[in-house]
């Protein structure tokens, strides 16, 4: 076990060091002058050269690499251009709102999806599978941004009773902020989820294992609940672990069309703005914490399921 | 009994049949369910659309008619018109030709690219070039797919062919992987290792054997790959990151529609049900595909 | 002690005319036949036959475990005089599941559930049994040692170390140990036990067989084994029985069928065990194919590859007679059987 999870997390240094060289070229070659677009009419030559070579842009990738690794030991990822603050700053408090609206998402997901999942399995001959089908069909023809658009025309346009921008303040009032985007992020998981549950508990309960506990008349409640659900579930809670990280980066659209403050919208604007700081240090956290949620889901699997342990 | 090298080859050429009638059982495995029988239809919609836009079409899909503006459905445009007037119908039938293009070609480009890189890698376990490959994979894989697409269209401009590209770019480690997987196991089996045994060239035990017999897994991953191939396009467009305006294409409408959500529902509603019927379309024929190339649930 | 004995001429399990389908869309297989045997108190039966005859689906529909694609035509199980057919679920697993009636099945590896500790399905096991009997629950320590005692008396060495481990740390042998000590205790009356050996090494298989049968003697516990091995057979069987396509061809002790089978089946099935063949000679196969359940030739199943057949085998299904006291056959070749031994070769 321990020497798996060590191999596997001395494999994301090289991964990194890949991930920061692609990003540094990328935004090597992205377009646009900083300097203009920060300074607009009121550029002159000298100014330019002073932001220019503040921000070490006059000089060859390798070099401006190294003074970004530099900072980056320091826990300085630079100044964002447009506003001034350090994006360190900027990065923490984008992060904690779509952490806060993936975790909710996620979790409300993963409870209505897994127990429609389960029943579904369970009781295969009541409606509820068909409506698992359909749920899940759902999730599929609305990704989330098409969801998102049409909940606010219809809760905040149509009927306006929903907020269509922010993410308020005050316990209640971010919770009424969050329903519509968690829903449109959440149609797409619910039914994923209650199809990958289905799907894994139906085929628990045919094991061997499964009918050695109704030989032994352990109660179908407890089989159903404890015995096959903990071996269906393994899979979902993989597809948790990862979702979890996806969500951080890939909330993009929704956080946009909410105007919530969050990660993907931070880089987005950085992307409209030529705010070249803000946008690698909104790409490295990004991708940053996507590797760490799959690191931490691969082990934890360990934990779900003892036979990997040792394989 | 012991079979020669020649014989096991020739053996399993006669098992396998050519690629047509392959496709045909295919399909009609897929089309015998209601769900693939359904993805198959829409599909066939779509591909229509796309094909046939100009003569299906009853407007110019970039005509602007200002007085006209904002319509609902209506008995001339069927489906209402934008901000400027264009007729939505008609915008929406061009839109399947960017959605089909962009589906189609990225996924084609990602899924030769990756499965090229991929089957060679795993041809070459453990080399060094195995280990770059993979290193290469995960790299790119480390990325949230939209935000890798997002920078890319960024640093190349925003344009179908760059949207194409950068769509295939985040999306060609996941096929690499999947081939390299099927590879290593597929290496092992006794006609590759007859084949190598008889000194064939490493190029043709590739295509010839290795190839054809990791694709169940990867077609799998093409069909699903389609529908988030648009849904990313669609996206990137409403983001003003993807196709340039005025081509329609449906993340397009919706960015206008969204402008314009206040004064005119219509302009989301047509598009967004457009994405989903592609959804739809997308999945339920993968769903199909998947299930007609897994030998064990053939029984189900 | 058991609850309830039985009257002393009443055997413990009584098959009657047992006759079963399996329901695949259009097709429907008769997976039993009009099976009848019985089972008295403490003797051992055999159940023998190849794939397909119908052997495990037996176990099954004792224990009352069939898929639900199956349905029972016809039929009687009388355990204890009650009709087992006539059993709710519920009273099924309130008296009979687990505590009367047992089973242990042929792949030990997937018949435990990986994710849990052996002490937790023990446990879980003999909590339930305690449950369903209406006596009070006791605590942790008592069941632990209770599953404790079980281990120990299949043989697994430190039982109380090896409570804490999951399945996927046991051999194969060790985990059709924790099988027979889940389902044989003092408390077991029947023990239905189907192909518990296949899967395993041969010197385990060696092992594990004596292990149900020293317990079974121990016990006072009936068994019915179901292996197609007939040597495994002919070690532990006090009966046999001979299962074809789901008929029963030939039932009686094991000296009698295996000394003087009475049916061809028997007769071919036995010469083809490499062991009494002649080093050297080539090894008899029966020729043809086990016929499709679904479609059975008509009268004797055993017609179309029988070497004795004649017109009635193809016309009428033969009804199982008595050739010596005790020994039954169902078949229309009239012989001195039962005292000739009948030769396939």
């Amino acid at each position: 076990m321990l020497k798996y999870s060590f191999k596997r997390v001395l494999w994301v240094f090289p991964t990194l060091i890949g991930v920061l060289l692609l990003l540094f070229s990328l935004t090597y070659f992205l377009p646009g002058d900083p300097a203009t677009a920060i300074l607009g009419p009121r550029a002159t030559p000298e100014l330019i050269e002073e932001i220019n070579s503040r921000l070490h842009l006059d000089r060859s990738m390798p070099v401006r690499l190294g003074y970004y690794l530099k900072g980056i030991a320091q826990g300085d990822l630079g100044t964002s251009v447009w506003s001034g603050h350090s994006v360190s700053s900027l990065m923490a408090e984008a992060l904690g709102h779509t952490a806060i609206l993936a975790v909710t998402t996620l979790a409300v997901a993963a409870i209505i999806g897994i127990i429609l999942g389960a029943f579904g399995a369970i009781r295969q001959d009541t409606p509820i599978s068909g409506i698992v089908t359909i749920v899940s069909l759902m999730g599929v023809a609305l990704p989330d941004f098409v969801a998102a658009l049409l909940l606010m025309l219809v809760f905040c346009v149509t009927i306006p009773i929903l907020p269509a921008i922010g993410a308020g303040e005050g316990f209640w009032d971010i919770l009424v902020h969050l329903i519509l985007p968690a829903t449109a992020l959440g149609i797409g998981w619910v039914g994923y989820l209650a199809r990958l549950t289905q799907e894994s508990m139906v085929d628990v309960l045919e094991a061997d294992y499964i009918r050695t506990a109704r030989a032994f008349a352990i109660p179908q409640k407890s089989i159903a609940y404890v015995y096959a659900l903990k071996n269906a579930i393994i899979p979902t809670i993989t597809v948790l672990g990862l979702g979890v990280g996806k969500l951080l980066g890939g909330a993009v659209f929704v956080e946009i069309i909410f105007s919530r403050p969050g990660l993907g919208k931070l880089i987005v604007d950085a992307v409209y703005a030529r705010d070249f700081p803000v946008l690698q240090g909104g790409i490295l956290v990004a991708t940053v914490l996507f590797v760490l949620a799959n690191l931490v889901a691969d082990i934890s699997y360990g934990f779900v399921n003892p036979q990997i342990q040792y394989d | 009994m012991n079979m020669t090298s020649t014989d096991i080859i020739q053996k399993k050429r006669s098992l396998t049949p050519g690629w047509t009638q392959n496709l045909t059982i295919i399909f009609k495995s897929i089309a015998k369910k209601k769900g693939g029988l359904i993805g198959c239809i829409f599909i066939t919609i779509m591909l229509l659309c796309a094909i046939a836009a100009p003569w299906l079409a009853p407007f110019d899909p970039n005509e602007q008619n200002i007085v006209q503006r904002f319509a609902g459905p209506g008995l001339t445009h069927l489906l209402g018109t934008d901000y400027l007037g264009r007729d939505t119908l008609s915008r929406i039938i061009y839109g399947c030709r960017i959605a089909v293009l962009v589906a189609f070609g990225a996924v084609s480009l990602s899924s030769i690219f990756g499965v090229f890189l991929g089957v060679v890698a795993g041809y070459n376990e453990g080399k060094k070039f195995d280990y770059f490959i993979i290193w290469l994979f995960d790299i790119v894989r480390s990325f949230p797919q939209i935000i890798l697409a997002l920078a890319i269209v960024a640093v190349l401009g925003p344009s179908l062919i760059n949207v194409v590209v950068a769509l295939a770019f985040t999306a060609f480690p996941f096929y690499g992987r999947i081939a390299r997987a099927q590879t290593l196991s597929v290496k092992e089996t006794d006609y590759v290792k007859a084949a190598k045994a008889m000194g064939q060239k490493p190029i043709k035990i590739i295509l010839k054997h290795i190839t054809p017999n990791i694709m169940a897994p990867v077609i799998v991953c093409l069909g699903m790959d389609m529908a988030t191939m648009v849904i990313w396009e669609s996206g990137l467009s409403f983001l003003g990151l993807g196709v340039r305006p005025p081509t329609a294409s449906w993340g397009i409408m919706l960015r206008n529609g969204y402008k314009y959500i206040q004064v005119s529902p219509w302009t989301i509603v047509w598009p967004a049900l457009a994405i989903a019927f592609s959804m739809i379309a997308f999945s339920l024929f993968s769903d199909g595909l998947r299930v007609a190339l897994d030998p064990k649930e053939r029984n189900r | 002690m058991k609850e309830n004995e039985p009257l002393l001429d009443e055997p413990l399990l009584e098959v009657s005319k047992l006759t079963l389908d399996y329901n695949l869309g259009k097709r429907k297989m008769r997976a039993l036949d009009r099976v009848s045997f019985q089972i008295e108190k403490g003797e051992i039966i055999g159940v023998a036959g190849e794939s397909g005859c119908g052997k495990s689906t037996l176990g099954l529909a004792i224990i009352k475990l069939l898929p639900k694609i199956a349905s029972i035509r016809r039929g009687e199980i009388l355990f204890e005089g009650q009709d087992l057919l006539k059993l709710s679920e519920e009273q099924m697993n309130k008296k009979i599941r687990g505590q009367k009636i047992s089973m242990i099945f042929q792949n030990p590896q997937d018949a435990l559930n990986p994710v849990f500790t052996i002490e937790k399905q023990m446990v879980d096991i003999l909590k339930t049994q305690r449950l369903y009997k209406n006596k009070r629950i006791k605590s942790a320590k008592f069941f632990r040692d209770q599953a404790i005692d079980r281990l120990k008396a299949t043989g697994i060495a430190d039982p109380a170390a090896r409570l804490s481990n999951y399945p996927f740390e046991f051999s194969g042998g060790m985990k059709q140990r924790v099988m027979i000590g889940m389902a044989l205790s003092s408390g077991t009356s029947l023990l239905l036990a189907d192909e518990a050996t296949t899967a395993l090494d041969v010197t385990i298989e060696a092992q594990i067989n004596k292990l149900i049968a020293d317990l079974a003697k121990e016990y006072k516990t009936s068994v019915l084994y179901v292996s197609h091995n007939l040597g495994v057979l002919a070690e532990l069987a006090d009966r046999i029985m001979i299962m074809y396509a789901g008929r029963v061809f030939e039932m009686g002790t094991t000296r009698d069928v295996f000394d003087f089978p009475s049916h061809p089946y028997s007769a071919a099935l036995l010469e083809s065990m490499p062991s009494r063949q002649e080093k050297g000679k080539r090894l008899l196969s029966i020729p043809g194919f086990v016929p499709p359940l679904d479609n059975l030739p008509s009268g004797c199943s055993f017609h179309p590859r029988c070497k004795f057949a004649e017109d009635i085998c193809k016309k009428e299904v033969p009804p199982m007679e008595e050739v010596t006291p005790g020994h039954f056959s169902a078949c229309f070749l009239d012989t001195k059987r039962g005292r000739k031994r009948l030769q396939w070769i």
